[in-house]
């Protein structure tokens, strides 16, 4: 068999890569942290990351940092993320590809329909999270009357917190596990034509 | 105090009025609590303002300031037209069926008594305030009270003024609200019931505050309430030694334990004996102060030691006298009469202990004036104050003087403060409670009893060295005490006590006191030089048992909270005065369950009677020993300078016209001073009342510099009625401005419902108040808001307090 | 102490306290206090804490709107008109109400870091405080404060350590009409209960001892003559712990447990299932 050169495309640019990056470390932390501040159970996280007090003070700073990631995110893929009418014709087939059926799975663009959810409700929980976030940060200030707020902030706090580890563990499943080229897409940059041909076939590549 | 604060838990209704005691004596008011809690008795407060002791009171009045006789005399009228007096305990122990002369009127519609001079616009003969006195010297009585000249009889008329209509249109407060107070209050004029009364400077702070301490003390007579437990007529003293201060001399007019001082006339120790000893009006009367020349001996042995002797007349001749007066009478030297002395530029200095004249004096402005103008002033605080500081510029400014203006010498003198220093303490209940120093005092910082010590010494041998004017007081004091520099407090209060100085015999040869034995029985003392005592009152308090006052035993055989081994109660551990009055005349008890003292076939049992312990009591001494009636006064014979009755005056600064007499608005007794700082204004210029106060959370201008006092009110303010802050267009945390004759305060305006405008004379009259306790220096914001920058120089005409309370203001936001 | 804690913050294994002992509870009987704010300053004394600066912002005699991270106590005054003249100058002392069932520990993520003593005593550990402030909501009286130098919520120890050598709390030794006492919760609530038989006799229908079930009862019982309107005192009507802090400590907690550790299953299952995708790295 002769091997052919392979060709190779630049998925994602290198302040797209950095910024994935930061969202990624400063998700990760505000994930153990919260973890252990959910449950006594996995207060050791805490204790592992220099303790409880140190995780409860730069926790709302991680969350700053990641809002603020997400942000930039947000202003280079917003245009990307946009739900076209291909996306539409791929849920329609999401258990084929959640079955790894993907020769019944139509074509998308450089983000399929899943992957956009992802980025969505994602932004959506940052928000969520910040809001709340900074509720629970400056719970002294609340003012006794609005007691409804700081009961309100604990809740959206928690829940969505849930939401994204749901769509983290999809995402990092999805991303290490399941599609093959993923973590080195999102670490290296580039992807093979080939690939994109075959999980994103509407992509306008560049070589 | 009659009774003391323990005794208050044994009470029925209790009376604050005049006072302000959860505010201010929050600590003795748990006694009240206690006799809420545990009897279910019934607090009325009575006051200008919604204040602290009302918020716990069952039943509340707000009266305009400075209208407190009316108040009582209504309640008078109430309890004698509706019969609810304890008529066999008045009958039994108070002059009601003396006879009154006949020489003796009261205009009512011009407001003065018999004695009075158009002209001179003053008492001119006071002598028709007396009784009838029979050809047998003693005075005439009728027994069944029926004789309209019975003092009975002619207080019933006196007071027949004081309905409840007339007391809602001079006091503010609706007749329907005074009634309601007056049932419950007059509720206690039974066998079964007692009430106590507690007031403090809301009464003494008026222009006619004696009288009205004397209307309380008459209605608590009819009520049946003197002398006996859970009853009494209870003074709250302010500082906490207040009385002892008083017991002890520091008015003008006093020797220690009462006893008037000299005066310029008393010429030899026989007239100035007549002088206070007083002759019986009764056959029977004990007429105890028929023993003041051996009170008054042995004090003086106290004071020149072996330098008083019988040729020197046991050191009177030594002593000082008090001077007569240029317009007739003797010289005055109460507070406000020292000021104006110093103003007038009658004094090179002036000696300051534990005082803080510019700010607690009245009109600050004057008070400032005066010190100006001494040569030297000297003062002893543990905080520089602004008596100590008034030639500051800022302070200075006030009286519109700079300091060039201003050559006093100001010595300033640290001084240890209460827990710095051992010694006594004389509470209200006239305890006289030992108290041990808890640290020592900071820096150079000295205990008074040091300050004073060196000074004298140092005078005395000013003396010695170069002579002066007067050397003898001086020269010739006992001055005994081991550390002459500084002495011993426990060595003072054994010289206060007393001891004999030879054997001390009875009538019948047997000696009863040793030489050098310390004195435990008033009665041991002698005229003749062979005892010593600094101070009568205090005999018992240092025997030879040793220093009662340090006595800490809460046995209370009495149940009643009596605790007779607890420290020294004056006089003679007696913890109720009057007692006699607690039993009826057969010597049982008005109330077994509170007995003061019983007859038990031999002698009298319980406290300490007030009364000759063996004296059975049919024998009919008397219950009011000090008195040489024997009984208490209602109508009080010639000792008050505005009549025999209290009568209502107005405030010297009021809103109306007396509505009794508006002739005679205010008291007539009462003499102005004449400087440019003693104005008043009228009510078309300064149209509000105006009243001062303390707070809880201060004690006078001291804890000011206390950062948790300060934490606790941190600034001046002055409080005001929603309604007129609404007609000034003042919000609450506005800066607004007091303005009075005299002078202008500025502070935040506190709007309160606790305070209220009032219908008086036909008329809306709006009330407001603040607090005294800031000034110039200090933690926290001071910005110059002394109380007493506008209040009036004006003095009651027997006490000589200043109306601190109820005088005119306007007011204004900033 | 260990001894004596029954209930830990964040634990997940039980308490270690095996003492039993009485219930000590705090009276407060605002119909007898005077408002002379002796408490508040006995326990600044007591507990060595500096004077707080002052807001003078009410129109009654209040030191400051609220408790703070270093002023436990403080004396509410409400002026009240129940009718045209009849006016009411109600005065509260504002503090931990140490509750059985405390809303602040319920609440509390940091293991150890808020404690409940056999004797009740509910008390931060600011050690293991993590300052994260869910106390704050957890409490339905608004007590946890704050300390912004300290990151760490500090409020009344029912002096704890006064208590623990059998002295009463400062502010009970300090009050001088009696209207705080201190004793056995079964003592406290028969002097209350008399106290008020005696208001409800003397005009106070409505008195009561306040003693919110909501919270499983407190360790500071409350003396009130308007029983049935405890927000006149500033009190809430029928605390409980928020709802909130309940759902979130309860259902959502192990909801949130089970759904993450289920996202792993399912992934895993998936992969197992499935495996990856075909193609090209």
């Amino acid at each position: 068999m002769v091997m052919l050169p392979v060709e190779r495309v630049v998925r994602y640019n290198l302040r797209e890569r950095l910024v994935h990056a930061a969202a990624g470390i400063s998700y990760v932390y505000l994930l153990l942290t919260g973890l252990a501040f959910w449950t006594p159970a996995l207060y050791w996280l805490a204790i592992v990351l220099g303790g409880g007090y140190l995780s409860r003070m730069l926790h709302p700073w991680a969350g700053l940092v990641f809002s603020a990631v997400l942000l930039v995110m947000w202003a280079s893929w917003r245009r990307d993320m946009k739900t076209t009418p291909a996306d539409k014709e791929w849920r329609k087939h999401i258990v084929d590809y959640m079955t790894n059926k993907d020769e019944k799975v139509p074509p998308v663009g450089r983000f399929n329909y899943g992957q956009k959810q992802f980025f969505w409700l994602m932004v959506i929980a940052m928000w969520a999270l910040v809001i709340s976030g900074g509720v629970l940060w400056f719970v002294s200030s609340v003012p006794a009357g609005f007691a409804w707020l700081r009961d309100a902030a604990i809740l959206v706090h928690s829940i969505s917190a849930l939401a994204t580890i749901g769509l983290f563990i999809v995402h990092l499943y999805m991303g290490i596990a399941v599609v093959p080229g993923g973590l080195s897409a999102i670490v290296r940059g580039e992807v093979t034509r080939e690939w994109a041909r075959q999980h994103h076939s509407l992509w306008k590549t560049r070589p | 105090m009659t009774n003391g604060w323990t005794d208050i838990r044994n009470t029925d209704v209790v009376l604050a009025m005049g006072g302000n005691p959860a505010e201010n004596h929050p600590v003795g008011f748990r006694f009240v609590m206690e006799a809420k809690r545990n009897r279910n008795a019934k607090l009325v407060c009575v006051d200008p303002r919604f204040n602290r002791t009302a918020a716990v009171a069952d039943r509340f009045v707000q009266i305009r300031a400075g209208t407190d006789i009316a108040f009582l005399a209504g309640l008078i009228h109430h309890t004698l037209e509706n019969n609810r007096y304890h008529e066999e305990y008045v009958r039994l122990f108070t002059n009601a069926q003396f006879l009154v002369n006949e020489r003796y009127a009261f205009d009512e519609t011009r407001g003065v008594f018999s004695g009075w001079d158009d002209q001179q616009k003053r008492y001119t003969d006071t002598s028709s305030w007396s009784y009838d006195i029979g050809p047998d010297g003693f005075a005439r009585v009728d027994p069944t009270l029926q004789d309209p000249r019975t003092v009975f009889q002619v207080m019933k008329r006196f007071y027949a003024r004081y309905t409840p209509e007339m007391v809602s249109s001079i006091c503010g407060c609706s007749a329907e609200d005074f009634t309601k107070a007056a049932d419950l209050i007059t509720s206690t004029g039974t066998a079964d019931r007692a009430g106590t009364m507690m007031y403090a400077l809301g009464w003494t702070h008026h222009s006619q505050s004696v009288q009205l301490i004397h209307t309380a003390a008459m209605l608590q007579l009819l009520l049946g309430n003197i002398g006996r437990p859970g009853g009494g007529l209870n003074a709250l003293r302010g500082h906490a030694n207040i009385q002892g201060g008083t017991d002890c001399g520091m008015a003008y007019h006093n020797l220690p334990g009462y006893i008037a001082v000299p005066k310029a006339d008393h010429q030899t120790l026989d007239t100035f004996l007549k002088s206070i000893t007083p002759k019986p009006l009764r056959p029977q009367s004990t007429n105890f102060q028929s023993n003041y020349d051996k009170f008054a001996v042995s004090q003086l042995k106290a004071y020149y030691g072996t330098n008083a002797t019988k040729e020197n007349e046991f050191g009177y001749r030594l002593h000082p006298r008090l001077p007569a007066a240029d317009g007739g009478g003797y010289q005055n030297w109460s507070w406000a009469y020292i000021f104006d002395h110093m103003y007038r530029g009658e004094m090179d200095g002036f000696f300051s202990f534990g005082m803080n004249p510019v700010s607690n004096g009245p009109n600050s402005r004057k008070a400032i004036g005066a010190l100006a103008k001494l040569k030297w002033l000297v003062v002893a605080e543990n905080f520089e104050q602004e008596t100590a500081a008034f030639w500051r510029p800022d302070i200075l400014a006030v009286s519109d003087l700079k300091p060039e203006d201003v050559k006093t010498e100001v010595f300033m003198l640290p001084a240890a403060n209460f827990a710095e220093k051992d010694g006594t303490f004389v509470n209200s209940a006239r305890w006289l409670q030992w108290k041990w120093k808890a640290v020592d005092p900071p820096g150079e910082a000295k205990p008074d009893q040091e300050i004073i010590g060196r000074i004298f010494l140092r005078v005395r041998e000013l003396y010695q060295q170069d002579g002066g004017a007067y050397p003898d007081p001086i020269l010739n004091l006992n001055w005994w005490y081991s550390n002459p520099a500084s002495p011993s407090l426990d060595e003072v209060c054994r010289e206060l006590n007393g001891w004999a100085l030879e054997d001390v015999k009875d009538a019948t040869g047997a000696v009863v006191v040793r030489r050098g034995q310390q004195l435990s029985r008033f009665l041991d003392t002698r005229g003749d030089g062979s005892t010593l005592s600094g101070n009568w009152l205090y005999i018992g308090s240092y025997t030879d048992a040793g220093n009662m006052t340090m006595r800490r035993s809460t046995a209370d055989p009495s149940g009643l909270g009596r605790y007779p081994e607890w420290t020294f109660s004056w006089p003679a551990n007696r913890r109720v005065l009057y007692n006699r009055a607690s039993a009826d005349a057969q010597g049982r008890p008005w109330d077994a369950s509170r007995t003061g003292i019983a007859w038990n076939g031999q002698r009298w049992v319980g406290d300490t009677p007030d009364y000759t312990v063996d004296s059975a009591p049919d024998a009919g001494l008397g219950a009011f020993i000090m008195l040489p009636e024997g009984v208490a006064r209602l109508f009080v014979p010639g000792q008050f300078v505005e009549g025999p009755w209290s009568e209502h005056y107005e405030p010297m600064e009021s809103p109306i016209a007396n509505p009794l007499h508006p002739e005679q608005s205010s008291n007539p007794a009462v003499r102005q001073f004449m400087t440019k700082h003693d104005v008043l204004g009228t009510a078309e210029e300064f149209p509000i009342v105006c009243t001062t106060y303390r707070l809880t959370e201060h004690f006078h201008y001291w804890t000011k510099n206390n950062p948790y006092s300060v934490q606790l009110q941190p600034e001046f303010f002055v409080e005001m009625s929603e309604e007129l802050a609404r007609e000034k267009s003042i919000a609450n945390g506005d800066r607004v401005r007091v303005k009075s004759a005299r002078g202008e305060i500025e502070g935040l305006a506190r709007v309160t419902k606790r305070m209220k405008p009032m219908q008086v004379g036909g008329r809306t009259v709006h009330q407001i108040g603040f607090p005294i306790h800031w000034g110039f220096l200090g933690r926290g914001a001071q910005r110059g808001s002394m109380a007493n920058l506008v209040t009036p120089t004006i003095v009651d005409p027997n006490s000589y307090a200043p109306e601190y309370k109820g005088f005119l203001v306007s007011l204004e936001k900033v | 102490m260990s001894l004596e804690i029954v209930r830990s913050s964040a634990s997940s294994s039980p308490a270690p306290g095996v003492r039993v002992e009485p219930q000590l509870v705090k009276l407060v009987d605002t119909s007898t206090c005077i408002g002379c704010k002796a408490c508040e300053v006995a326990c600044q004394e007591w507990n060595d804490l500096p004077p707080e600066p002052t807001t003078n912002s009410t129109n009654s005699y209040q030191t400051m709107p609220a408790t703070t991270a270093s002023f436990w106590n403080l004396i509410k005054f409400n002026e009240h008109e129940e009718d045209a003249g009849s006016l009411h100058w109600l005065m509260r002392k504002d503090q931990c109400m140490h509750c059985s069932e405390p809303g602040c520990l319920i609440a509390c993520p940091a293991p150890g870091a808020i404690v409940q003593y056999a004797n009740g005593i509910v008390d931060f550990q600011q050690d293991n405080c993590i300052g994260c402030g869910y106390c704050i909501t957890g409490c339905p009286f608004d007590i946890p404060k704050f300390n912004t130098g300290t990151k760490r919520v500090y409020k009344c120890t029912l002096c704890v350590d006064r208590v623990s050598v059998g002295l009463q709390p400062a502010c009970v030794k300090a009050c001088p009409t009696s209207c705080l006492q201190f004793g056995t919760k079964e003592a406290m609530l028969e002097i209350a209960e008399k106290r008020v038989t005696q208001l409800k006799a003397n005009g106070f229908a409505q008195a009561a001892v306040y003693d919110p079930p909501g919270v499983g009862g407190t360790g500071v019982v409350t003396v009130l003559a308007f029983g049935d309107r405890p927000e006149l005192y500033g009190l809430p009507k029928d605390p409980v712990v928020p709802a909130a802090v309940r759902f979130w400590k309860g259902p959502l907690k192990w909801f949130g447990n089970v759904a993450m550790l289920g996202g792993i299953a399912v992934a895993a299952v998936h992969f197992m299932r499935y495996g990856r995708k075909e193609g090209h790295d």
